[in-house]
Formats: structure tokens, C-alpha cells, sequence
């Protein structure tokens, strides 16, 4: 366990992170607790429980960790892709015809996954995130129908993890959860609570489905998107060039500048774009046009992926060769970024080990990049 | 077991909500049957909401009395919980006076804040025992569930003092009053809790 | 309250009536045609009792949106020739004052009766204001009872007064009067035939001849107040000191003289008509006092008349000291002039005015354990716990210290504990929004909190209408979140004009708040308190952005749903609780303030004191781990 110079509770989470801006409105601590609430994605402690050690801390993906310690606790061991982290395959993939939804976002595999998850009794409930683009809401999905619902990246930060307190109380004991790389982190660590911290706030998340995210918008962003559009919004895409909104009244274009002002603070000090620590993580693959990126981490996300592959529920192939090195050059470009970003500041809150900071900064794998561009 | 004198004072004391207005109005209704004069004043209104309250009871052969007890003047407390009870001993009781007490406690927020102490139920019992003539105490809570509704220790405790051979009145003209103020399934319900209350203390005491 | 015993038609019968009771009886045994109210404590009930008589006996009871609305209607069934009656606390009084001070000088026709609830302590009540000084500004009689028997009389009489001078009587009434019993002697219901109406010649116009008829009425009811009976002496011929005593006051003074042994010196002199005071009385027993003390709720209102009219008559009355509020001689509870009078303290001041006698000094005894306080509390179950919640959560997430302003009702306790201490105001009733509607310009001067009103249902009609036009149309900016919990709770579930019932339970249309506040052009959203989450963003989002809003928080109140409630059990689930290993902290036992969370120490864990739980399940919604279990109940508890 970690040695900690500040007392690891309510007051240094406030802050350390929500005063600070860091707050990446992932809801974990507001799904720990009655005293912290959110609203939209204003996440923020409405009373003071007076305790000087609390779960909202320690289980924050803002407030300081290890990585090394999560891989390990996570993968049983420490990395080797230091741009991708810890993964066994690589695929495009798509969820079958006939479990695809209409609004899925790209391939589906996400929605698909889930709701195979269910057949098969992996899991009992789903934290997901519903409601329009414009006001999307935390969602606890317990039936196909609750998934289905979901389908759809909503690209405001939703602090969907608020509703774990829910499952808890419904008595839920292997809920699912599908999130954005701060959201499995936060994840990830609640479960390492489970066996070390003396009061572990109960059944932690059995599956853990981890999107992609270059970053996430502000909420304020919907009353930018009512601006320039009267009519209701049907989809959101971002593409590396610009930012597409399909609308009841026709597509809509923002170049990046225009959205990034909406950015979270928190996001630009984000290490992770590929949900390192997911069980598998779902991406675009910027190229096939209803395909997924899908990155197979964990044991058990193999299995699971494997099984619905059988079950042909995804459709599976081989990811493009050629998009590989455009992946990690992404992944290393924003990594790098934060790392230099982070190494400014006096109590970083991510820790990582000389390896893991040598691995994005050390000149030897921007060689090997280019290498691997150019050939 | 004496009856008090021809003008004695009884002191009712509660939580908002416990239901004092009503164990009050049943003794001054019954005393009144019985040709008495009596004054019975309450406190209603905001404490009705889980402050302290108290009433009054006054009781006179021939003469119609103020409103309030004076200080150190109550010759009968009742208490429908344990921590009232002694606060309104230390204002209006004496070592003549004679405490019938509900023994469950009902915990102010103070305490379930942890701001303050609840009294360890010995050590109020010791300091009645200390201060007044004597206490007799009534599982209240258990009696009116035995009786068949939670809400009626009020009832019980009405019942608990007429057992005690303290009151000069009939258990029949109680009853009396009970068949006025209810009717229906309320009425069997305090009826019952009122007969309940009774046989608690009359084994006790041995008396009516 | 007992109604069945006020309109008990058995003449002669003894009946143990609370002031309240007895007036209504009274008004009934007068021959009231017509009464109206609004409800305050200490007097609310009168009006529900008349309400019991009102079928049998004709009479029109009405509770109305405010105490000036509710007199003003009063004076129209005078103005036609009927007997009517309003009631309303002190409060209500400053309400209705201008009506009043007009119509006193236009004069009345039929007896009318204005009783005015006083409320020394404030027992139900946010301040102890004396009425009497209001009823000498109208220039109309004030008569003050001392318990219930004399109530009922003095209402009878006060009809009677009220058609002989043309001028409403007002009768104020102390807590201790209201709200306590004691026997009165039941008279008989009067069989008259009445029938309604203006003529040409009956005009009622208020204009500045009418002072003079006003004073030269004042002197027709002092000359009458002469031969009152509700003045009465007892002691000796001539005493040496001299009580002069009103209200339930009266009963502790003479208790003291016979508890000091003091009858041969001390006499006391019970007025019941306080204003205008019986002058020729008063100087027959001044005259051979020497002393003079004055026994009297709340201020120094007979005090000052009687000394002024002493130094009026100084030759006649000669040397004379007084003791009283002034002297510092007579205290209530709370200090000199402050809280109600109790029998203890007369009795030390006529103790220490006629010689010491430490008789009465009972030091209290040592030993005695600490004891904790009780904070007044929302009732177990009460909407407005969870409403506070929410409006706390939402202002925090909001983070710019937003101010909570309250207003009269249940809510005001919104002020303490159970509130979370989030009132930063309180005043009068609809005040709260006029503030806001203040605050709500105050951005052109910096001023970046938001604002939030919060108003009962029955306030809103009351007094809240005006104060919204004003702020939607001068634009200001703040939230006003109507606590709708579909009566009048403090007062003892009153109907309002948004529950569609008359005060028998008939039914009337009811005009929806939304309605109302709809028809203002403001933007209104309807939220469940009990879904706390929901209530929260609701608050949160009212509170972005400019403009006037209100949210409707609505949910029965607790103590009413208690009783009609499906049969279910909230119970704590101890073996899911974690108890002080639960990261909450004791959140529902020390946090969420509701009186049936309690502690188990011996377990270590929470429970629920099911004797006083309303089983609204809030509590359920907000334990983190999902221990607090609502479930169906088979046999209905209670
Ligand atoms: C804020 C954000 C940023 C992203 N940025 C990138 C990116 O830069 N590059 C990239 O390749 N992919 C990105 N993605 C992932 C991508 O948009 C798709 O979600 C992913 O490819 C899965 O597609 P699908 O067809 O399987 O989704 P679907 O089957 O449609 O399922 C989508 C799932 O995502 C969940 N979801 C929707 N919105 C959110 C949200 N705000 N937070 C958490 N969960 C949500 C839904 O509950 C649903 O279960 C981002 C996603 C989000 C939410
Ligand atoms: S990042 Fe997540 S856990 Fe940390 S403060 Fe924000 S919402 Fe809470
Ligand atoms: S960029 Fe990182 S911090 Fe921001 S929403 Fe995505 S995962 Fe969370």
C-alpha cells in the first residue's frame, strides 16, 4: 500500500481534484457516497461526512496511484506495449447483423458484448449511459432492451459511475460496466480496495468494457450544440479533421477548434486514450466505415470475446497492419503530452515507474515508431 | 396507596407527537365526569414536532385553577419517555411527588447526531428516586403493541396511572370518556390499550 | 380538539372545553352567521369547530386566503345585518390592519368579533407580538380572557357590544387560554330567522369624519366597561397593594396572594376589558393602593394606560408606586417583558413587592443528571427533509453559496437541524419571495448567488402571488420552490385553495398551483421530493441562468399519508449495514436528521424506531449500501 502524506479523504479529494479541476466526472465517488452528488457533469461533495479516510479518495483515478501497481494488479503483471498497455489481441470487429442496434455508434461490439454477457450470466446489470446527446444521463441497464437503449457514444463526460451506488442497493452483485479509460481506472481501483482497504464499499464490476477517449466535452457544450442547431441531435462522430453532428435537420460540421474550448481541464492531463486497464477496450478504427477497433486485454476478456465469437455474435478480423503504427503514434503523442504536462507539477497524481516514463519519453521508441511508420 | 388531597396537580410530560394532548384530555374529561374542576393546558403547535412538550393538569373539588403548574408543585408526573420525564421533574416535581414513567427511550437528534449523551437509564432512574416519592416505571412501547397498535402508549400510560391507585377516579368513568372521544376500531383499540395499561400497574402497586 | 363537545346541543351540561372550544361555542350560542380565517396558531381550531355547527345551526364558515380577505368578508355579512366572526393570530392581524383601520372608521351594522391569537413565548409562532396596541390603533374595544369559561361568555358579549357601538370587538386571546381546558357550563343555541341585506341608507365609507365617530364609540365601551362583568375584585376594601392582572395571569396572581397568606393586604383586580379601560374602576381601588402591581402578557400595555391615567388623576389617587415590567418588578419566563407568565414568577414578584418571604424560593436541588436538549424536528417521514436535502445538495453542487430564503409554515424549521441550517432569512408570510425578487436585481451591484425562495402551499396563495408579478415583471432572478404538501401543516392540515375541499371536507375547485403560477408567464417544474436525485437536478438547473422560476416540490405531508399509507415496514437490514465501517458516517442516523434513524449501540449498526417512522422509504434511497429495506407489510401497523 501506498504511504500517504495527506490524509486520503473527503477534504483532500475536494481539493485535489474537483477545486483543481481534475475531476474527470468518472461518478465513482459519488457512487461510493450520499454526501457527494453530481449534475450534469459538475461532480462536487454537498456535506461534509467528517471522516479523514474515505473510498472517494482512494479509489478516484485523479488522486495519486501507481500505474505499475494497477497493471499488476490488474494483468498480474507490468506491461511490455507501454503505448497500448497490456493486451492479447487486436481486432476490427462488429457485432452480427442481428444484434447490431440501429443507433450503435460504429460496430456495436460494445452493445453486443454486453448483452452476450447477460445471456450468459456473466453479469446482472450494466452501468451505461443513456438519455439524448444533448442531456445524456447515467443509465443502469438490467435487460437487452435497457442496453439497447444506451447504444451511442455521447461525447459529454457523464459520471455514470454515480450509479453504482444503485446496484449496490438493489442488491446487484456483478453489475457491468462500460467506460471511459478514467472510469476502468476508477474501477480498477475499487476493486484493489476490495482486499486492501479495511472498510471495501461491497461487490465491485465483473466486466469491464473500456472505450477509447481522446477526451470528453463539458456539459456546457450542449448549449453550444442548441446554438448552432434547432434541430434535435441524432449522432456525434469525431474524426482526427473535424467534429460531425447528424441532426433531425441534417449533418452539421465543427472543426476541432470550435469544440475544444469544451474540453475538461482533466482530459489534458489524461494518460490513458485506449482504457488501458479494461477487460477489453472498443474503439473507432478511423477507417472502415461500422467496424470497431477491439483490443482483448484480460483473461476474461478473451474468453468473452472468444465465446461470441462462437455464439456469432461478433464478427471478427484481423486489424489493418497499416493502421497499427497510427494507433500508437496517437496513443504516444497524447501520453507524451501529459507526461510533460504532468511532470510540471509538485504531486503529479499519477505515478510511474522509470521504465514506464523512459518507455514515452526515451528516444528509442520514437525511433522505433518511425521505423515502424516507414516500413 | 393514598389518593391526593381536594386540589393536586399532574404534570404530563413527552415528545411532539407521543400524544400528551390526548392522555391529558382523557384524565380532565374523566375528572370532570367525576364533578371535578379541572385545568388542562398543553403545548401544541411547532413542538409538536419532536421538541419537548409538556402539559398540565389541574385539579380542583371546588375551585377552578390557573393554567401552569407552580415550580416544584407537581404531585403526579407523568412521563411517556424517560428523559422528559426528568426534565420536568427538575422544574415542577418535589419529594412528594409520585413519577409514573414510560422506560423507552425516544432519542433527541442531538444524540443521534452524537452531540450529546443520552442519560444511561439507571442513572435517571436513580436521580427520580433520589428527588421523589416514588417512581414506577411501565414498558409502554411493548404494552400498546400488546394491545395492538404502536401509536396508543399514550392510552397506556393513561390506563398505567388510573392502575396506580393514585387518581381518585373510577376505572369505569375512564372508560366512559374513552367510549366518547372514539368510536370504531379506535375505540376498541384504546380500550384495549387503556385495560392494558391498567393491569400493568395495578399488579405493581396492588391497588384498584 | 374535540368538535363534538362544542356544538353538544344540552344546555346546562359541564363540558371541558379548550379556549378555542369555548369561543367557538360561544359564537355559536351568539348566533354567528358568518366566520372566516385563516389559520394560526394559537387559534386555528376555532374556526373547525365552527365548521362542526355550521350544517345544524346555518352558519357560513370559510377558511380564506388570508386574514385580510377573511375580514373583510366578516365585515360584509356585518354590513348586511348578520352576526359574523374572523379569526386570525397576531400575525394575521398585521395583515388585515389596514382593512382594519379603515373599517372602524365606516363602522360596522351586524355584531362582529375579531379574536386574535397572542402567542407569549411564541410557543407556535416565530415572534410574541401584543396585539392590544393594534386593536388601540383601530380604535376599537379589546377584551382579553383568562380561561376558557370566560371566553365563551365574552364572546356572547361581544356581539352584543359590537351592534350597540357599531364597531367591531376584538378579543385577544393568550397560547395559555387558547390551548387549555377547563370546565365551562353549556348554553343554548339560539332559533332566530335572518335575512341578509343592504338598504339604500347603509353606507360603510371610510373619510375622516369618521375619527370623531370613532372616539366618541371608545367612550360609550369605557362607559360600559364600568358594569362589565369580566371586571372583577377580589381582596379587601381597601387593599394597601393593588393587582391589576389580565389573562391567565389573573389565576397566577390570586394563587399567589392565598399561597403568600397576603388576602387582608393584596387584592387583585382582574380586567378582562383592556381596552378601553374601565377608568371610574380602576381609580375606586388606585385610590387606596400604594402599591400597584402590574400582571400582564407580554408588554407593558394596561402598565403604561394606568399609569398614565393615574398621573392623570395624581390628586385624586395620590403617591403610588408601581411595579411592573417598567420596575422590573414582574418577569415572564424569558426576563422582564419577555416570554409568558408563569406562577412562579408572580409569585416571587409579589414576594419581593410585599416583603420577602423565602416560602416560595425552592433552590433545585443538586443531582439532578445532564440533560440533552430535543432540537424541534421535521416529523419522521416529513417531504420537507428530503426537499431541504435536495435544495442543500443542489446549491452545494452549484458551489456559488447559494442563499435559501424562508418563510412561515412548517418550513421555518428549515432554520435548524433538521434543515441542515440552510435559512439565511425569515419573516413574515409570502416575505421570502419579496426578498428574492430584491436579491434577484442586486447582479447589477456584483451579486452572483443564486437565490431560492422556499414556500409552503398555503403561504403561496396567502401572501406569495403579489411578490412573483413583482419579480416576473421587473425580471429578477431567483428560484421559488413552492413546498406543496397539500394543506396547512403547521396549523393543523388546514384545506387551501389548492386542495379543492371546504372546511368540512365538501368539495370546492381547486385552483392547481400551476396553474397560478402559469398564468404569471414563469416557467414551472413539478418534482417529487421523495425522488431525491430528481429534486436535485431540478434545483440545480433552476438555478442556472437568469429569470424567475419555481419548482413544485409535492408530496402529502408525512403525518397525513401515515395515515392513509399502504401497509409497508422500513426496516434497517443489519447484516447488510456496515456500521462505522461503512464510509457514510452514520448518514442516516446523524446526517439525514430524521428522528426514527436511530443507533443501535449494542449492535453497532443502524435501526429504525418503527413506533415513529411515517415509512416514507427516503431514508432507503439514500443509504449507500442499500441496508435500509422497504418492504410490503402484511398486518397494518397503527
Ligand atoms: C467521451 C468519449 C470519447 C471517445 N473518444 C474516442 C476516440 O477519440 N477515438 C475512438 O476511437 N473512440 C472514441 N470513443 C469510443 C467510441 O465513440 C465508441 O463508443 C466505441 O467505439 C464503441 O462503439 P460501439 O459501436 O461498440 O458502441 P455502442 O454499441 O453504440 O455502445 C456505446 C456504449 O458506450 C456507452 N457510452 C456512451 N456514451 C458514453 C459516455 N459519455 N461515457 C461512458 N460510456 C458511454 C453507452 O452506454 C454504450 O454502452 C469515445 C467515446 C466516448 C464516450
Ligand atoms: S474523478 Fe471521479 S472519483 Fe474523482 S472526484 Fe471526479 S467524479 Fe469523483
Ligand atoms: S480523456 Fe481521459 S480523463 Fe478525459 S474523459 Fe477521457 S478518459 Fe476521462
Amino acid at each position: 500500500m501506498e504511504t500517504m502524506r495527506v490524509k486520503p479523504g473527503p477534504q483532500e479529494l475536494q481539493a485535489q481534484v474537483m477545486a483543481a479541476g481534475q475531476c474527470t466526472a468518472c461518478g465513482m465517488c459519488a457512487g461510493l457516497c450520499p454526501y457527494i452528488r453530481f449534475a450534469g457533469d459538475r461532480v462536487r461533495i454537498v456535506y461534509s461526512c467528517g471522516l479523514e479516510d474515505g473510498n472517494c479518495y482512494r479509489s478516484c483515478p485523479r488522486t495519486p496511484h501507481d500505474l505499475q501497481d494497477l497493471d499488476v494488479q490488474v494483468f498480474g503483471a507490468p506491461r511490455e506495449d507501454h503505448l497500448l498497455g497490456t493486451h492479447r489481441d487486436i481486432y476490427y470487429a462488429r457485432a452480427a447483423r442481428a444484434v447490431r442496434p440501429a443507433a450503435a455508434q460504429y460496430g456495436g461490439v460494445t452493445t453486443a458484448l454486453i448483452n452476450f454477457a447477460f445471456e450468459q450470466g456473466l453479469i446482472d446489470g450494466a452501468l451505461l449511459v443513456g438519455g439524448s446527446l444533448e442531456q445524456p444521463l447515467p443509465r443502469l441497464a438490467t435487460t437487452p432492451a435497457g442496453v439497447n437503449n444506451c447504444a451511442g457514444s455521447k461525447y459529454l463526460a457523464v459520471p455514470s459511475l454515480a450509479n453504482m451506488l444503485t446496484a449496490r442497493r438493489t442488491g446487484l452483485t456483478r453489475p457491468a460496466v462500460v467506460g471511459r479509460p478514467c472510469q476502468v481506472t476508477a474501477v480498477r481501483r475499487l476493486q484493489g480496495l476490495e482486499n486492501n482497504h479495511q472498510a471495501a464499499p461491497g461487490p465491485a464490476p465483473n466486466l469491464v468494457i473500456g472505450l477509447f477517449c481522446f477526451w470528453a466535452l463539458e456539459a456546457a457544450f450542449s448549449a453550444f450544440l442548441t446554438s448552432r442547431t434547432r434541430s434535435r441531435v441524432t449522432k456525434m462522430d469525431i474524426t482526427p479533421a473535424e467534429v460531425i453532428v447528424d441532426t433531425t435537420g441534417g449533418p452539421l460540421s465543427l472543426s476541432l477548434d470550435e469544440v475544444r474550448p469544451f474540453i475538461k481541464p482533466a482530459c489534458h492531463t489524461c494518460f490513458d486514450p485506449t482504457a488501458e486497464l479494461a477487460d477489453v477496450a472498443v474503439g473507432s478504427t478511423e477507417a472502415i466505415p461500422g467496424w470497431n477497433t477491439l483490443v482483448v486485454r484480460s483473461a476474461r476478456g478473451e474468453e468473452l470475446v472468444q465465446e461470441a465469437r462462437t455464439a456469432r455474435v461478433l464478427e471478427i478480423k484481423p486489424y489493418g497492419a497499416e493502421r497499427l503504427p497510427l494507433l500508437r503514434e496517437a496513443a504516444w503523442r497524447k501520453k507524451k503530452r501529459v507526461l510533460e504536462a504532468l511532470a510540471g507539477r509538485p504531486e503529479p497524481y499519477l505515478r510511474l515507474p522509470v521504465d514506464y516514463q523512459l518507455a514515452i519519453a526515451g528516444e528509442e521508441v520514437m525511433r522505433d515508431e518511425y521505423y515502424a511508420r516507414s516500413s | 396507596m393514598g389518593t391526593p388531597g381536594d386540589n393536586f396537580n399532574i404534570v404530563i410530560a413527552g415528545v411532539g407527537g407521543q400524544g400528551n394532548v390526548l392522555a391529558c384530555q382523557m384524565i380532565g374529561m374523566t375528572a370532570v365526569e367525576e364533578g371535578w374542576q379541572v385545568s388542562a393546558a398543553d403545548t401544541f403547535g411547532v413542538s409538536q414536532r419532536g421538541g419537548a412538550v409538556m402539559s398540565h393538569l389541574r385539579l380542583s373539588r371546588d375551585k377552578p385553577c390557573g393554567p401552569l403548574i407552580p415550580a416544584g408543585q407537581a404531585d403526579i408526573a407523568v412521563g411517556l419517555e424517560p428523559l422528559e420525564t426528568v426534565r420536568v421533574l427538575r422544574t415542577f416535581g418535589g419529594y412528594h411527588t409520585r413519577v409514573l414513567m414510560n422506560s423507552r427511550p425516544n432519542y433527541p437528534l442531538a444524540v443521534l447526531c452524537g452531540e450529546a449523551e443520552y442519560p444511561p437509564l439507571d442513572e435517571l432512574r436513580q436521580a427520580i428516586r433520589e428527588h421523589c416519592r416514588e417512581v414506577v416505571e411501565v414498558p409502554a412501547d411493548q404494552l400498546a403493541r400488546q394491545g395492538g397498535s404502536w401509536v396508543t402508549q399514550n392510552t397506556v400510560m393513561t390506563g398505567a396511572l388510573a392502575g396506580t391507585g393514585w387518581m381518585p377516579f373510577a376505572i369505569e368513568t375512564y372508560e366512559r370518556v374513552i367510549k366518547s372521544l372514539f368510536s370504531g376500531r379506535v375505540h376498541q383499540l384504546n380500550l384495549a390499550a387503556f385495560r392494558v395499561g391498567v393491569r400493568a400497574t395495578s399488579r405493581k402497586t396492588g391497588a384498584a | 380538539m374535540n368538535t363534538m363537545r362544542v356544538v353538544l346541543d344540552a344546555p346546562g351540561q359541564v363540558a371541558l372545553l379548550t379556549g378555542n372550544e369555548a369561543v367557538a361555542r360561544g359564537a355559536l350560542e351568539a348566533g354567528v352567521n358568518y366566520a372566516a380565517a385563516y389559520p394560526g396558531s394559537p387559534t386555528a381550531e376555532v374556526l373547525e369547530c365552527i365548521a362542526a355547527g355550521a350544517e345544524m345551526l346555518g352558519v357560513y364558515v370559510e377558511w380564506s386566503v388570508n386574514e385580510k380577505v377573511a375580514m373583510e368578508g366578516a365585515a360584509a355579512a356585518s354590513f348586511a345585518g348578520l352576526r359574523s366572526l374572523t379569526v386570525m393570530k397576531c400575525d394575521g392581524l398585521n395583515v388585515a390592519l389596514d382593512f382594519l383601520t379603515s373599517l372602524s372608521m365606516a363602522g360596522t351594522r351586524g355584531g362582529m368579533v375579531i379574536i386574535v391569537g397572542d402567542d407569549p413565548s411564541a410557543h407556535s409562532s416565530a415572534k410574541e407580538e401584543d396585539s392590544r396596541y393594534l386593536g388601540r390603533v383601530a380604535h376599537i374595544p379589546v377584551w382579553e380572557p383568562a380561561d376558557s369559561r370566560e371566553a365563551k361568555e365574552m364572546v356572547k358579549a361581544a356581539f352584543d357590544l359590537s351592534e350597540d357601538i357599531r364597531q367591531p370587538v376584538m378579543i385577544r386571546m393568550v397560547t395559555r387560554v387558547c390551548h387549555a381546558s377547563t370546565n365551562a357550563v353549556l348554553g343554548e343555541f339560539p332559533r332566530r330567522e335572518v335575512n341578509a341585506c343592504l338598504g339604500p341608507e347603509d353606507k360603510f365609507i371610510t373619510w375622516i369624519e369618521g375619527h370623531r365617530e370613532q372616539e366618541d364609540k371608545l367612550r360609550r365601551a369605557a362607559h360600559r366597561a364600568e358594569k362589565s362583568p369580566f371586571n372583577t375584585y377580589a381582596g379587601p376594601e381597601s387593599p394597601e397593594t393593588l393587582v391589576i392582572a389580565a389573562g391567565p395571569g389573573s389565576y397566577y396572581a390570586e394563587e399567589a396572594v392565598a399561597q403568600l397568606g397576603l388576602q387582608t393586604s393584596v387584592g387583585v383586580l382582574k380586567l378582562g376589558t383592556t381596552w378601553p379601560l374601565p377608568e371610574k374602576l380602576l381609580r375606586r381601588y388606585l385610590r387606596p393602593a400604594l402599591k400597584v402591581i402590574f400582571v400582564e402578557e407580554v408588554e407593558p400595555f394596561i402598565e403604561d394606560n394606568v399609569m398614565a391615567l393615574a398621573a392623570q388623576h395624581l390628586d385624586e389617587i395620590g403617591r403610588t408606586s408601581f411595579y411592573g415590567k417598567k420596575s422590573g418588578h414582574v418577569a415572564g419566563i424569558n426576563g422582564v417583558g419577555l416570554g409568558e407568565l408563569t406562577p412562579s414568577q408572580i409569585m416571587a414578584a409579589l414576594a419581593n413587592v410585599c416583603g420577602p418571604d423565602p416560602a416560595h424560593e425552592r433552590p433545585a436541588p443538586p443531582g439532578w443528571p445532564e440533560l440533552a436538549g430535543r432540537d424541534l424536528a421535521f416529523c419522521p417521514g416529513c417531504p420537507h427533509r428530503a426537499s431541504f436535502w435536495a435544495i442543500r445538495a443542489a446549491l452545494e453542487l452549484d458551489g456559488r453559496q447559494g442563499i435559501v430564503l424562508g418563510d412561515i409554515g412548517c418550513y421555518t424549521l428549515g432554520k435548524g437541524r433538521t434543515g441542515y441550517y440552510l435559512l439565511q432569512t425569515m419573516h413574515a408570510m409570502g416575505s421570502g419571495v419579496g426578498i428574492a425578487s430584491g436579491l434577484g436585481q442586486l447582479w447589477r451591484f456584483g451579486f452572483s448567488q443564486p437565490a431560492v425562495a422556499v414556500v409552503g402551499d398555503s403561504t403561496f396563495y396567502h401572501a406569495v402571488v403579489p411578490a412573483l408579478i413583482n419579480a416576473r415583471y421587473n425580471q429578477a432572478n431567483f428560484v421559488c420552490i413552492i413546498l406543496d404538501n397539500q394543506t396547512t401543516a403547521m396549523t393543523g392540515h388546514q384545506p387551501h385553495p389548492g386542495t379543492g375541499i371546504d372546511p368540512n371536507g365538501n368539495p370546492l375547485t381547486a385552483i392547481p398551483l400551476e396553474a397560478v403560477v402559469s398564468g404569471l408567464d414563469i416557467p414551472v417544474t413539478t418534482v417529487d421530493p421523495y425522488q431525491v436525485d430528481e429534486a436535485i437536478q431540478a434545483v440545480y438547473q433552476a438555478v442556472q441562468g437568469p429569470g424567475v422560476k419555481v419548482i413544485i416540490m409535492r408530496r402529502a405531508c408525512a403525518l397525513i399519508a401515515a395515515k392513509t399509507s399502504a401497509a409497508v415496514r422500513v426496516y434497517v437490514d443489519q447484516s447488510r449495514c456496515r456500521g462505522d465501517a461503512c464510509g457514510c458516517a452514520r448518514f442516516c442516523s446523524r446526517v439525514f436528521a430524521c428522528p426514527a434513524n436511530i443507533w443501535d449501540k449494542a449492535q453497532g449498526k443502524a435501526r429504525i424506531d418503527e413506533a415513529i417512522c411515517n415509512r416514507c422509504g427516503v431514508c432507503a434511497s439514500l443509504c449507500p449500501v442499500g441496508a435500509i429495506v422497504v418492504e410490503q407489510y402484511q398486518e397494518k401497523v397503527g
